[in-house]
This record gives C-alpha cells, structure tokens and sequence, in this order.
C-alpha cells in the first residue's frame, strides 16, 4: 500500500477529487454541475494533449481539430438513427486515423516547426468543414431531438476525465512513458538508443485524438448544436494548449490545475460586469507571467517554494522534500 | 462588510435557494458584450437596458392588478456560443428569470435556443433571422423576420423596377454570399425567386470567408460572367474591402446590394461616393414615415445622443414585445407568457408594417425595407412603397 | 492572353501586400528564432494609431508612416527589454515559451485598442482610395500600387542596411552563429534588441499600409499573420529576399487557382494552409532550401 503511495503521492487526492466530481450530481446546483462540466471537459482535453504535448515535447496547436471531428462524428451518425453512446468510438477511431495521417509527414519536423505545421492543419480543416455541404457548412448542425441527457452526459464527462488522467497516469508511469520523457529531452539520443521516435510518437498522438474526440463527441450531445466556429476555432486549440502550459507541461496535475484555474476564471470574469471587459488583458497578462516567471507553470512554482522551504530547514532532509511534492 | 456578505452567503446556501421577490419581473439576457459580435452586441445591450428603463421610469409594468417594476439581469456571452447556451440556463436556474432575451447572432442564438425547451420558458430572441432557429420549440421567438425574406423583399423590389420599365429582364446575377449561416440563407432567398421567375439567372455564385484579405480574384470572376446585377451579402469590413476593390477594378452593374450593408454610416466613410445607389434591404430603417418611429428616433438620441440603426429599433422593439406580452398575459406564469407572444399583435410598433407578430414557427414575418442610397450622402426608402420617401434609381448611373 | 497579363499583375501587386506584412515577421525569426505572435497586434495598433493621427491632423496615412515607424521601432525596443531579453534562449532553436509569451502580448494588445477605440469598424478614407490606374488592359488601385512600391523600396533598403552596414553585418553574423558572433566583439543583446526594434517598426509599417486597404476592428490582423507564416516558411525564413519569392509565389498560386480553375474561392485560405504544411514536410529550407538541393544536384552531375 505505501509503495504504491509513495509512486503515486496524489493518488489520495485523485480519488477524493473523483469522488467530489462523481457525488456532484446529489448536492449541486445545476448551475455548479455545469461549471464541473465544463472543467472536465477541459481537464480531458488538457491532460490528452499532454501526452503528446508535456510529456512527449511536441507541442501541436490543431488540436481543435480532433474535438471537431468526435463532435461532426457524434452529429451525423445521431442524425442517421445512432445512439449517441455508439457514436463515441467511432468518433475516436476517425480522430486516431486522422492524427496518424497528419503526424506521418509533420512528425520528421522538431520543434516550432511542427508546431507551425499543425497550425496550418488545423485551420485548413476548418476552412474545409466550413465549405462541405454535408457537414452543414458554416450553418452547423443540430443534434435530433430526445438525444438530450444531462444527468448522464455529466456522468460520462466525468467518468472520461478520470478515465484520461487514469491512463496517462498509468501509460508515463511505464517504459512508454519513458520513451516520451526522452524524445522531449534528446531526441536523436531517444534514438540511439533504441526508441522509435516516430512509432512512439504516432502512439501518443493517436491516443490522445481518441479521447479529445470523445469529448467533443460529449459536447455535441451537451450542447446539441455545432458549428465549425464553435469546435474547430483556432482559439480552442491555443486553449487547449494554454492550460497544461500554466499548471504544468509534462506532469500529471499539471493539465489538472490548468484546466481547474481556466474555468474558474472563465466563470469569474463573465459573472464580474467590471472585469468582463478586460478579460483580455487577464488570459494574456497571465500567459506573459508565466512563461517569463515560471515556465514550469504552477506545479514549477510550487516546487521552487517547496526547494525554498527545504533549503530553510537544513535538519530535514532534501529527498524528503522532494517527495512531499 | 465583507464579512456580513459571506455570512449572508453561507445562509443562503444553507437555507436553500432564497425566496425571490415576488413583485417583480426578471427578464434574463445573454448577449455579445464582447467579441466577434461586439460591435452590434453592445448597441443591442443599450436599446435593451433603454427599453427596460423607459418602463421602469414609467413606474413599472401592469401585469394584472399590480404595477411590477422589472429586473434585467444581462450577461455576456463573449461570443462564445457553448457559453450562450450555458449562461441562458444559469439565468433560468439559478436567477429564476420569467423570461429570457435571446443573444445576437444566428450561431449564438442557436446554441441559446435548446435551453428554453427543457425547462418551459418563453425566450424571444430580437438577434437573429436564421429560420433553422425557429418551429422546434414552443418556447422559442424571435423578432427578425427570416433572412430568406430579405433576401425575397430585394428580388420583388427589383422585379417592380423591371415592370416600372426601369430594368429589363432577362437578367443575370452576380450571386455573392459571406461563408456563414445568413449568407446562405439569403442565398436560398435568391435562388427560390429565381425558380418561379423566368426571367433571372444566377449566373455565377461563390461564397467568401469573412475578412478574406484579397478579393481581386473573386472579383475578377465576377467580372468575367459580365451579370447585369450584382446580389452580395457580407458583414461591414467585408463590405468595404470588397466594394474598394470592385470601385478600383472599375466594375458596374445595373444594380448592386450588399444584403443590409450599404446604408451604414461607417460604410459612407469608408468608401463616399462609391455607395451611392447601391440599395440595402433590413428589418428596419429611422426613416419609415410612422409617427411613432419619428417619436422613438428623438427619444433614442435623446437618451443615448445615438442616432438609432436597426439593431436598436429591434432590439428595443423586442423587449417591448416581450413585456407587452406579459402585460396581456396578466401573470408571470411561463405558459401564459408563452401563449401571449404566440398570439400577440403589437400595434403602432416601430417595425414596417406597424404591426408585430409572430407565426407559427415562432419567428416573426413583417415586411422588409429597401433603402438606397442617393448622392450628397442622402439615403432614401424605397420600399414598401406606400412608405417610400423617394424614387428608386435604376440603373445605376455609369460614372465614365 | 489579356487574362494573363491582369492576372499576373494583381499576383504581383497581391505580393507586394503579403510581402509587406511578412517582413517584420521575419527580422525578429532570422535574429532571435522567436515566432512573434504578437506581430498582429503590433499591425493592428498600427492601424489604429494611423487612423487617429489621419482623425485628428489629417495626416495621410503613407506619410504618417515616418511618424509611425520610429515610435515602433522604440516600442519594440522596450518589449525587447521588459520582456523578451529575459526569455532563457535554447540553443536548439526557437522556443514554445516565446511563442506564448508574445500570444499573450498579443491578447493584451487587443484588449487595449478595445479599452481605447471600442469595438467600432474603423478605416480611412482619402482622395486617392478609390482611384485606379489603367494599365495593359486592367485596372489596378492606386494604393495597392503604392503598398507594393513601399515592398520594393523595404526590400531594397533591408537589404542595403544588410551588406552595407556594421549593423546588418553583426545581424547576419547573429543570426548565423550567436556565439561566435559574440566570440567576434558584437554585442549580440543589442543586435537581439535593435531587431526586434526592426521587426515591429516593420509591422508598424505594414499596419499603416493596410489600414489604406482594409477597414478593421481590435481583431484586425489575425488572417494577415496566418497567411505570413506560410510565407515565411515558404521564404525559407533566412533572407528577405526569399520572404519576397514566397510572397510572390503565394499571390500567384492564389491568383491563378482562382482564374484558371473553378475552385471555390472561399477555399483560398485552405490552399496556403495546405501549402504551408507541405512546404515544411517536403522542404523545410523553404524555396531557397529546394533551389540549394536541386542546385547541389546539378553540380553532383
């Protein structure tokens, strides 16, 4: 039992946090239970980018892309008689196809080129979503009536974020998640050694589109109507992007805390008429402060305070230290 | 102070959701403050707070024996349609609105209207003319008669100058629309007159991204189909980007509309004389003839010093019908709101016709106006004509 | 034939524009290696701050631009030395944290041309706006022609400052090799300093030419950036006369697809997008990379 605590120190709080979300339901509002919502599902898309993103060091800003796909999936198959539950693996396996198609050829690219590359995706499937006829064009598409199931879509949110941060947990904690940590560290060396960089990266890329998919399949059903502005936004991409950055790339709370503090401000400033207008300067001011400050985002902070905290206590040991955080 | 607002707080929620004022009528609305739309949203959150405090100036609304003062709680959307949707639904759940406003924009009004269903509350929107909007739910309204009508409005309009002698048929089109909901549905419009009237072609259609940076190369295809009119419909900075570069290229046609763009005062000073006698077609213009619109045009620059566009006549309009249909219905109780708007008829409204209501599907059908502009900056109505406060000009006059 | 001729001729003219906006975009990637996101801001208050000055003096906009640059060139400076002189630099290229450090300048950018002028579309108007000039069986806008003669004339006088000037020597040598620069006696942060500098006065100048273009808002900018990246890339982000070929060679392939096929216009944008992504994969150098690749081949004969 302490072994596996001492592997997985948050394991206590992941599991007090499942079960807050899980309880939700019994005592919350409606309004609270869209807010939770909301955070899972970003917690879904952070921790799933991070896989690539964090951990791998292959930062892609086209990740709209996969929730658009899971969400149009959702939509049409709906419209032609599916039970929305059985539209969700199909979504995911197109987005798992789709990724390896774009990550064949950007993947030999390192860096910010890859980067810029998957913005270009991104967008090119937006412009393209926009002008097809059967996705509904710019117009969007409505989910058929009685598809609508609050109750059970949250449960189902929720369930996909713990079932996202179960599996990244589980898949970093192993040779593959090692694999990763080298090809963001040095990737010829990750080579060298014996790691197929591009088999391994394909890997994490098309596990992390399946389950971005879903969610947006998820959303689709949430909010029963979907356009290309509203799933395939460039915007959504650097959100996506943003969350795990500020809490913490390449670590398992990180996207947790990132997306926790994306949707309190989201609740926070639309509530405040004062703060409304510079919502802006908040969302870039934050950004500036974190990648000029603590690139390591909030995790990093909190543990250069814990090093500090260690350094003030010189009887306490510093590999105790360590592992407190 | 502080520390009383957290006691408060615990109380409240301990105690449960708080017994709410019953003497007064909690309108919610959920608009694009910010944003893409944040132009036309803000002038929609002003005529909405105007309207409001006009009532509330006046001593309240009459709803049965009581006189109810009314309590606007508006939100912002910042364009964000999942945030609509869900901001709708914390104004019904959580503030207990009798009623809600609907956002501006057909995109964020559709992801609005599947709240109002599932918790039985009227909504009337007076942003957005998407006819896909309308007919699913009973709950749902909307002031903005549908796009394709606008677009219908035009095609009669031109089809009465060809009987005046002005035009002669056959003509072909030019058929150009912005990569959105509304340009489709003016598309539609266009396309549906021309089926049942021989004597039009569409001879070349293509749509265009907004805030496209180069239309040289749409324009030259416009140029080579050599139409006789020219039908777009785009948003302002499209308007202007392209309409400079069809006035540089040295295009022409008989007649030329950017859908309800070209009348705006900011499209004057962008592009001057090169908007004279383009003709717009919109739900609403400050120079329909009725008293009560000269009334509510002083009263509005009276209180905002803004001369009002469309968007505040409707916008206004809506939350007028709205608490008109309170007022009918003589109870906050949803489904007598519900079934007053249903049957409401609104006269001495500001919209043409003077007369609002809505049909079946929910949405409203009023008569569009045609407005053109005219040379020295003036701008006159067209249509309808009984309402018209001058000629139309057709052709356009060529400038060589 | 005509066709061609006119198509050609708005290709080149489209160039100019796109060359314009993609050269601010470039100095500050040729020195720094840093992607500055925050170049569609800097265009957009740009635009804002020609069109108050057109407002307010009447000052037209291409001439506003002497007054515009500089006051850009000193706001780069400062950016350069609150924020982006503190950015640890990884010798394996440009980083993600510069990146978001500039996305996030340019959301604050935004919210303060919001704060300041509101959401209300703004342009310009001037006698000359609407004037076009007959030319070989078209006709072209005067201030397109203009904006391209001021692409030509930037090109002309970067590369000038380039070969002929101790700055442009200790540019190049910074942006070949920064540690051997410095091993040489340049001050390698002053030149990061000064290109940055460079690099938003570019932006500036940019900005104020398309405000003679285009109506904007706070938003303004967003499709001219998207649309630099590809040329950049395109250009092989090294020269700026490759950012010229790639300009070129964007508006041509624009121009013509719309012309001589009948794809839908509103699919252009997917087309640099696409071109974008095959130019990295397939030649990452860009089209000088490709003329240096086939160019070795040819010699290996």
């Amino acid at each position: 039992m302490t072994a596996v605590l001492r592997r997985h120190p948050m394991l206590p709080v992941g599991v007090a946090f499942g079960a807050f979300l899980l309880l939700a339901p019994v005592f919350a509002e409606r309004g609270t239970e869209n807010d939770l919502w909301n955070m899972s599902f970003f917690l879904v898309l952070a921790a799933a980018w991070n896989l690539l993103g964090g951990f791998a060091g292959q930062v892609s800003l086209g990740y709209s892309a996969f929730v658009g796909i899971g969400a149009y999936t959702t939509v049409l198959l709906a419209k032609a008689g599916w039970s929305p539950w059985l539209t969700l693996p199909v979504g995911a396996a197109l987005a798992a196809a789709f990724s390896v198609v774009v990550g064949l050829p950007t993947f030999r690219l390192r860096g910010p080129y890859f980067t810029i590359a998957t913005i270009g995706v991104g967008e090119a499937v937006r412009v393209i979503a926009s002008g097809l006829d059967f996705t509904g064009g710019s117009s969007g598409l409505r989910m058929p009536a009685g598809t609508f199931d609050f109750t059970a879509n949250y449960y189902a949110m929720v369930g996909l974020a713990l079932v996202t941060l179960a599996l990244v947990a589980w898949l970093t904690q192993h040779a593959f998640g090692l694999a990763l940590e080298a090809i963001r560290q040095d990737i010829d060396g990750a080579e060298a050694l014996g790691v197929n960089s591009t088999q391994v990266k394909l890997q994490a890329h098309a596990i992390s589109s399946a389950l971005v998919a879903v969610a947006g399949g998820l959303f689709a059903t949430n909010f029963q109507y979907i356009s290309p502005g509203s799933v395939f936004d460039f915007r959504l991409s650097l959100t996506i992007v943003l969350m795990p950055i500020v809490g913490g790339m390449g670590t398992l709370t990180g996207p947790v805390l990132g997306a926790m503090l994306f949707s309190y401000l989201q609740i926070k400033l639309l509530a405040s008429p004062a703060l409304r207008d510079s919502y802006l300067f908040i969302y870039g001011g934050l950004l500036i402060v974190v990648m000029l400050f603590e690139p390591k985002g909030i995790l990093g902070l909190w543990e250069r305070l814990i090093a500090l905290w260690a350094r003030r206590r010189p009887e306490q040991p510093v590999a105790e230290a360590r592992r407190a955080s | 102070m502080v520390r009383l607002t957290w006691c408060g707080a615990l109380a409240v929620l301990l105690l449960g959701p708080p017994v709410r004022a019953q003497d007064e009528i909690r309108i919610g609305a959920v608009l694009p403050v910010t944003g893409k739309e944040s132009k036309i949203g803000g002038a929609y959150k002003q005529a909405t707070e105007l309207a409001v405090k006009e009532i509330n100036d006046a001593g309240g609304l009459q709803v049965g024996a009581k006189k109810m003062k009314v309590n606007l709680s508006l939100l912002d959307d910042t364009s964000d349609p999942a945030k609509s949707a869900q901001l709708v639904e914390q104004l019904i759940t959580q503030n207990k609105s009798h009623a809600i406003i609907g956002g501006y924009g057909s995109h964020l009004v559709q992801a609005q209207s599947v709240v109002p269903d599932r918790y039985g509350v009227p909504f009337l929107s007076g942003g957005a003319g998407a006819t896909a909007i309308y007919g699913r739910s009973k709950w749902v309204f909307g002031t903005l008669s549908p796009v394709e009508h606008l677009a219908e409005t035009q095609m009669k309009f031109l089809d009465d100058l060809v009987k005046q002698g002005k035009l002669k048929t056959p003509l072909t089109i030019a058929l150009i629309t912005e990569n959105t909901e509304h340009g489709n549905d003016y598309a539609k419009g266009v396309n549906d007159f021309v089926k049942t009237h021989p004597g039009y072609k569409v001879a070349i259609a293509e749509k265009f991204e907004l805030n496209t940076t180069d239309y040289r190369p749409l324009l030259q295809r416009v140029a080579e189909a050599k139409t006789d009119l020219f039908l777009a419909d785009s948003h302002l900075e499209d308007f202007i980007a392209m309409h400079r570069t069809y006035t540089q290229m040295g295009l022409h046609h008989q007649m030329l509309t950017h859908g309800a763009r070209g009348s705006d005062t900011a499209a004057r000073k962008a592009l001057g004389p090169a908007t004279d006698y383009i003709f717009a077609s919109g739900w609403w213009s400050d120079l329909l003839p009725y008293p009560q619109v000269k009334d509510f045009n002083a009263r509005y620059k009276k209180e905002t010093g803004v001369e009002p566009q469309w968007y505040h006549a409707m916008a206004y309009e809506t939350v007028r019908a709205l608490l008109t249909a309170i007022s009918k219905a003589g109870s906050l109780e949803p489904e007598k709101i519900r079934a007053a708007l249903a049957n409401l008829k609104m006269e001495k409204s500001i919209v043409p016709g003077q007369v609002l209501y809505f049909t079946k599907t929910g949405q409203a059908d009023v008569p569009f106006v045609v407005t053109q502009n005219k040379p020295g900056g003036k701008v006159d109505l067209v249509w309808p004509k009984e309402d018209a406060t001058g000629q139309a000009v057709a052709p356009i006059p060529t400038t060589k | 034939m005509q066709k061609f001729v006119v198509v050609a001729l708005n290709s080149l003219l489209a160039a100019g524009l796109y060359a314009t906006m993609s050269y601010g975009l470039a100095v500050i990637y040729g020195v720094m290696r840093i992607i500055n996101l925050a170049h569609a801001g800097l265009m957009m208050l740009a635009a804002y701050a020609t069109w108050a000055l057109n407002d307010r003096f009447a000052l037209d906009p291409f001439l506003s631009m002497v007054v515009v640059a500089p006051a850009f060139f000193l706001i780069g400076m400062a950016l350069y030395a609150t924020l982006i002189r503190w950015l640890p630099r990884s010798s394996a290229g440009p980083s993600m944290q510069s990146l978001l450090l500039l996305f996030g300048v340019w959301l604050v950018l935004q919210n303060l041309a919001y704060a300041i002028w509101g959401g209300d579309t703004q342009s310009i108007l001037t006698p000359y706006t609407m004037e076009s000039v007959s030319f070989l069986g078209g006709r072209f806008g005067v201030p397109q022609i203009l904006v391209f003669v001021a692409s030509i004339l930037s090109l002309v006088g970067l590369n000038l400052v380039l070969r002929r000037t101790y700055l442009g020597k200790a540019i190049r040598a910074v942006t070949q090799n920064r540690d051997a620069s410095m091993l040489s006696g340049v001050n390698a942060g002053q030149i990061a300093a000064v290109a940055f500098g460079i690099g938003t006065a570019f932006a500036a100048m940019a900005g104020s030419m398309l405000s003679t273009l285009y109506a904007f808002t706070p938003d303004f900018g967003r499709s001219f950036l998207l649309k630099a990246f590809c040329i950049i890339v395109l250009g092989g982000m090294e020269s700026f006369t490759g950012v010229a070929v790639g300009a070129l060679v964007l508006a041509f392939i624009e121009n013509f697809a719309s012309a001589y096929t009948s794809i839908p216009v509103s699919y252009q944008d997917a087309i640099s997008f696409t071109l974008l992504v095959v130019v990295l994969v397939a030649a990452p150098g860009g089209l000088p990379g490709l003329w240096r690749m086939l160019d070795r081949r040819v010699m290996a004969r």
